[in-house]
């Protein structure tokens, strides 16, 4: 019995060093953006931007840094949505969480601003 | 006898030396150029199934943030590959690729080219076989090329004894891999042959994994 705690313990220690290896927490992000792009419904669109909220607010990876890309994408569907200001708000967190990203985010904006 | 040991033996020893090939020798171009950003092109899909290209596309996102690249938004540059008729690429898998660069700010761009997709539902096998080849937009140099093909196996013994037991098992199996989603074996076969590229700006291992062994340029696998 106590050689199958230790074993239990020793099996979720290297489970969780696992989870420290990846740079990002994706949550349930890919599923979710692969629903929406599968089936572009209200529902699998809420699901999705609900995915990047988490990926956004709560990351636990060994960056501790938002993945490139997801601002740049919540705050693209938000703009679509109506969510003008907000959507470009997280629009120009891209930039500046990765400045690689400024020509093709910038130009972004430009399009949406038309 | 003996000798036939000793041979046999030898001969494994130089066969596993001789796939001994480390990341800077096999991708040494990525290591000169050492690319930032990626662009990941939509896949060429050389199967039936037309369906593969748009659901594969989504896989490649995320493994390749893992890696350390900055990889920009698949659903924005989906959108915008459409509206500039960059949906098909197989226009620039050999083409100049400046205007990725110039448009998009990107270094590299990733190529990928769907060879297999297929379900198996009473062997219990997705298969998922596909070359990715990433390309620099400053020079057009292949900077890394690897192509896989992976199954997954997605069989469940239900523990039962017998031809009954066994048939529970069949029927198991064929509902679990009739129900799993095909893209599962695409999201599989993308992390497990791009586990040896080297690592971008934001990995932990960047310019520093030249050292790490280094896969064969195909490989083929089962995994669980």
């Amino acid at each position: 019995m106590r050689k199958l705690f230790v074993a239990a313990v020793l099996l979720s220690a290297l489970a969780s060093c696992q989870t420290q290896n990846s740079l990002y927490t994706w949550y349930n992000s890919e599923d979710a953006t692969y629903a929406y792009t599968k089936k572009g419904t209200e529902e699998t669109l809420n699901e999705a931007m609900l995915q990047y909220e988490k990926v956004i607010n709560n990351q636990r990876g060994l960056r501790r840094a938002v993945p490139p890309g997801v601002n740049a994408e919540y705050g693209f569907l938000l703009y679509k949505a109506g969510k003008k200001n907000e959507g470009l708000k997280f629009l120009q967190a891209e930039i500046q969480a990765y400045p690689e990203s400024e020509q093709f985010i910038s130009r972004i904006i430009k399009q949406l601003e038309k | 006898m003996r000798n036939y040991i000793i041979l046999g033996v030898l001969s494994l020893l130089l066969t596993s030396c001789a796939k001994q090939i480390t990341r800077g020798a096999q991708y040494p171009k990525m290591y000169e150029e050492q690319p930032l950003t990626i662009a990941v092109m939509p896949p060429i899909n050389q199967t039936q199934h037309v369906e593969a290209k748009d659901y594969f596309y989504t896989t490649l996102y995320a493994p390749l943030c893992e890696k350390g690249y900055y990889v920009y938004s698949p659903m924005m540059t989906m959108e915008m590959f459409q509206s500039e008729s960059a949906y098909d690429a197989e226009l620039f898998l050999e083409g100049d690729l400046t205007q990725f660069r110039n448009v998009l700010g990107a270094d590299a761009a990733m190529f990928t080219i769907i060879k297999s997709w297929k379900r198996n539902n009473v062997g219990g096998k997705l298969t998922a076989g596909v070359e990715y080849i990433l390309r620099s937009t400053k020079t057009g140099e292949i900077l890394y090329r690897r192509e896989g093909l992976i199954k997954v196996d997605t069989s469940i013994n239900t523990g039962g004894g017998g031809l009954f037991g066994a048939l529970i098992s069949l029927a198991a199996t064929a509902i679990n891999t009739a129900t799993t989603d095909k893209v599962i074996a695409g999201r599989k076969c993308t992390v497990y042959v791009l586990s040896d590229m080297p690592e971008g700006k934001y990995g932990t291992h960047f310019n520093q994994d030249q050292g790490f062994t280094a896969g064969s340029s195909y490989v083929k696998a089962t995994v669980q």
